[in-house]
């Protein structure tokens, strides 16, 4: 069927595309616009509305045991939303992947990644996905706080061999690229450390956390896997975290890595408080360091929920949980916390974190690089997404927000000073054109033709916030599901996945390995086709 | 092909589906129960119920609910049996269960090779094993009672505060010299089955750990209860939002554990249609009036007064593969058929069921 979105502003920064014109959809692709007079089957008028590939969201807690053990923790926070018809399973519950999966179409995401999934709860990751219903999703498989990689660095293996390591999780994970979470931080806390950072020592292994990501950076870039190896630091939301960030971006030393929700590492130990924004220097060093991307891991005032893989910091931070309840998980590696959390506008840490945030998005001068993020929930829930918009584009609307915050907070930040304002094409670059060229996802993020139809149309408003929040028409793989900001047709997703080559002598080896270490079989590791009920998409690898 | 019967009558598997559907589309208040299934099960379970406006419990619902009464209460420090035994330097064995010759946890906790040089390898303590049980060689007991537990937990935490200790069961040096184990802890481990303690024990049990953790590190193992409770949990929990106990009456889930206790409905009368489920095992309904009675289960026909209608189910793992909570790994892991027949899983009788209901009302 061939589908014609018309006359809408056509922002897709990907060909330099920024102009009212037709795209043309058949058969789940978008295609180039045919020859003048031809009849579409369908035909939407996107007059006075702007068009856009589907969005993409790199680093989102969407799925997974801790996640699921937040909504467990936290039943008062989900009392179910306002009944709506029941035209479509579960649309109706609170917190659930059915919500998660209607919320973010409606706002005009077609693809999302849950970045922090442990090997050993990949099959649990996946089934949620598998339930979040319209948007495609994707994982990166957790590494660099478990046994089997720590020992293979203490004992000097090649790298061929952690090549191969790497290799068999992607696979039996079914991630789409690795992260690493407070390398070595986990294992550290095991042993009752309670500070860890790039350059101290596992307790038991004599590694270091540098050696643990530079590892894993090699291991994925040699690899060909196209998402570099993703960066969750040391020494999370501590003041004087601006030195382990500073570090760990000249660390990357001219190889791909990313960095995962810097917002938490810029602070500075300046001002009366000792803590103070550290984002321009910070924005300095990735602005110079071409090699290396970012997400912001913006903070949005109210109640929320932190869940994290990084132990050693949700263990630090259990005293302040708001409400005061949390759950620690050390299991096999990470293991994860779960720490509800407060952010208030009136409070002076809540108000610099803020800034601080906004600092990075408004510094940072390569759209390409940086990206939109809220470390969902972390920072705030990923429904705040169209007022952050909203605050990017407009500095009005910043100073009437800056003139409610603390002046003490605001004085230790330079936000106030900040005149740049996001364009709506790098909007779409921050949220289509980049993550996909991060992700290695080159069907998508674009409206070149070719590329899977997920389409994302706004009605064009001068309160941007209200535009962002609820798309005009999102189309999944050609397929109208969202109308006028509300999910009118239910379908599933796909999951996309990398599969790098390896020597099949690391299968054995892992075998011997779980038999030996947990004497279970490492097909409890490894997720068969018939687990999850549905096709993986598999994204190449240069390799 | 599985077997069916009605009305204990041997009967074709397509005409005891429809009558399910006939009984759970007359029903006002269906109520899905027992629930022992692998996650596609539990899945279907819970899209029938939504559809059908009915309540979900699982058999080990009154367990579950005392832990995570304590979880969603002050939250709670959780390790694996896996990791337990591969760390730990002490473990607090707390209850009855655990001195049982039950073949998991003693496993994966690394307890079932008695006498292999445990002793000298970690400190083991026992707190109230049983009247029955006997302390191994090398290991710590305090307590015997069940009964105790409350006091003597109550009692362990006020000495590792430095606080003095009102009279218990036990001398106070006894507690005074398990108090001094705990706090020697490199990486501690208390075990604990939510089947031996009630939720303010469990909450006592919990803030020790939590206390011991502002020195050394310590952490707790929390024993699964069977047929795949922890694994419904996680399905049910991703779907609604909430624990079992949940129904969907007014088109949308709502959780209470008292108005939605599935025994309580039964023996009430106020769930007008059971659909009961037990793929791992025969376990069955309590539910007296069978006229009603929709029972999913592994085996025969239940003899003496038989369900309205009884599917076999096949058992998950067995006779499907399947995906369950994996105990030692503290996970969902996917298992392949040992014994693969052609016998209906719960998730293919269910999805047979919620195909035949009629269209819900817009």
């Amino acid at each position: 069927m061939r589908t014609r979105i018309a006359a809408g502003r056509v922002i897709d920064p990907a060909h330099r595309r920024d102009g009212i014109g037709d795209v043309w959809v058949d058969d789940g692709r978008i295609i180039d616009a045919p020859p003048s007079g031809t009849a579409a089957d369908q035909t939407f008028n996107a007059t006075g509305k702007i068009v856009m590939a589907g969005a993409i969201d790199i680093h989102s807690h969407i799925a997974g045991w801790n996640v699921n053990t937040a909504r467990l923790l936290l039943p008062e926070f989900h009392r179910a939303a306002t009944p709506r018809p029941a035209g479509t399973p579960l649309s109706n519950a609170g917190w659930s992947t059915f919500a998660t999966g209607c919320l973010y179409a409606e706002m005009g995401f077609t693809t999302v990644v849950e970045p922090a999934v442990l090997p050993h709860y990949a099959l649990h990751a996946h089934l949620e996905l598998a339930d979040t219903p319209i948007i495609d999703t994707a994982t990166l498989a957790v590494l660099g706080n478990d046994d089997f990689l720590l020992a293979l660095i203490r004992d000097r293996e090649s790298a061929t061999a952690v090549e191969d390591y790497v290799a068999w999780t992607l696979d039996a994970a079914r991630a789409l690229g690795v992260k690493v979470v407070n390398a070595g931080g986990s294992l550290a806390l095991k042993a009752n450390v309670r500070q860890f950072g790039f350059d101290d020592v596992v307790p038991d292994y004599g590694v270091s956390s540098r050696e643990i990501v530079k590892t894993l950076q090699r291991a994925t870039h040699a690899l060909g896997v196209p998402h570099p190896l993703h960066v969750h630091c040391n020494n999370l939301g501590m003041a004087g975290s601006d030195a382990t960030a500073l570090t760990t971006i000249a660390a990357a030393e001219g190889l791909p890595l990313h960095l995962a929700h810097l917002q938490f590492y810029g602070y500075g130990k300046e001002g009366a408080r000792g803590f103070s924004s550290a984002a321009p220097q910070l924005a300095e060093a990735v602005n110079g360091a071409k090699s290396v991307t970012i997400d912001v891991g913006q903070v949005m005032f109210g109640q929320t929920v932190t869940v994290s893989l990084d132990t050693l910091r949700q263990f630090n931070s259990r005293n302040h949980a708001r409400p005061r309840k949390w759950v620690l998980l050390e299991g096999d590696a990470n293991g994860g916390g779960i720490v509800p959390y407060n952010y208030r506008a009136g409070d002076f840490y809540n108000a610099v974190q803020w800034a601080v945030g906004l600092e990075l998005f408004l510094l940072i001068d390569d759209p390409w690089r940086v990206f939109f993020t809220t470390d969902h929930p972390n920072g705030a829930p990923f429904t705040t997404y169209p007022e952050i918009f909203a605050l990017l584009m407009d500095r009005d609307l910043r100073a009437q927000q800056i003139a409610a915050l603390p002046p003490d907070a605001m004085a230790v930040t330079t936000l106030p000073g900040i005149a740049r304002e996001y364009s709506l094409s790098e909007i779409a670059t921050m949220t289509r054109a980049a993550p996909a060229r991060l992700l290695g996802l080159t069907d998508r993020g674009h409206l070149g033709a070719g590329a899977v139809a997920d389409i994302a149309v706004y009605s064009d408003d001068r309160d941007r916030a209200k535009m962002f929040r609820a798309a005009a028409l999102v189309f999944k793989d050609g397929e109208l599901v969202v109308r006028d900001g509300v999910v009118t047709r239910y379908r599933a997703g796909r999951a996309l996945t990398v599969q790098p080559g390896r020597d099949r002598a690391i299968d054995r080896r892992m075998t011997r390995y779980y038999d030996e270490r947990y004497g279970l079989s490492d097909a409890y590791i490894k997720i068969p086709d018939h687990a999850v009920g549905r096709p993986f998409g598999l994204v190449p690898c240069a390799r | 092909m599985g077997r069916a019967w009605i009305g204990g009558k041997p009967a074709a598997l397509e005409r005891a589906l429809d009558e399910a559907v006939r009984l759970l589309a007359a029903s006002r208040c269906p109520l899905i129960a027992g629930l022992g299934t692998d996650i596609a099960g539990a899945r279907a379970a819970i899209l029938l119920a939504e559809r059908v406006g009915g309540i979900i419990d699982h058999m080990h619902s009154h367990t579950l609910l005392r832990e995570l009464a304590v979880l969603r209460e002050a939250g709670m420090m959780l390790t694996t049996p896996n990791e337990a035994r591969l760390r730990a330097d002490v473990l607090l064995l707390v209850g009855p269960s655990l001195g049982k010759e039950s073949p998991e946890p003693n496993r994966s906790l690394g307890l079932d090779a008695r006498g292999s040089g445990d002793a000298g390898r970690r400190t083991i303590i026992r707190l109230c094993p049983g009247r029955a049980a006997t302390a191994l060689p090398g290991e710590t007991a305090l307590g015997r009672d069940p009964d105790q537990l409350p006091r003597l937990l109550a009692a362990l935490r006020s000495r590792l505060a430095g606080r003095s200790v009102g009279k218990t069961a036990v001398p106070a040096k006894a507690i005074e010299s398990v108090a001094t184990l705990l706090k020697a802890a490199r990486f501690g481990v208390a075990v604990w089955s939510a089947a031996d303690l009630d939720a303010l024990a469990i909450e006592m049990l919990c803030g020790i750990v939590a206390d011991l953790n502002t020195q050394t590190r310590f952490t707790g193992v929390s024993i699964a209860p069977p047929d795949n409770a922890v694994g419904v949990l996680q399905a049910c929990g991703w779907m609604t939002g909430f624990p079992m106990r949940t129904g969907f009456g007014r088109g949308y889930p709502e959780h209470d554990p008292w108005r939605y206790n599935g025994d309580d409905l039964q023996a009430t009368g106020a769930a007008d249609c059971v659909l009961w489920i037990s793929a791992y095992r025969a376990a069955t309904s309590p539910w007296r009036d069978r006229s009603r009675l929709i029972a999913l289960t592994t085996g025969h026909a239940i003899s003496g007064s038989p369900p309205a209608v009884q599917i076999e189910v096949g058992r998950p793992g067995v006779d499907h593969d399947a995906v369950e909570h994996c105990p030692p790994l503290g996970t969902l892991v996917a298992v392949a058929a040992t014994q693969r027949s052609g016998t209906p899983s719960v998730a293919d009788a269910l999805g047979h069921m919620l195909a035949a209901l009629p269209e819900p009302a817009r």
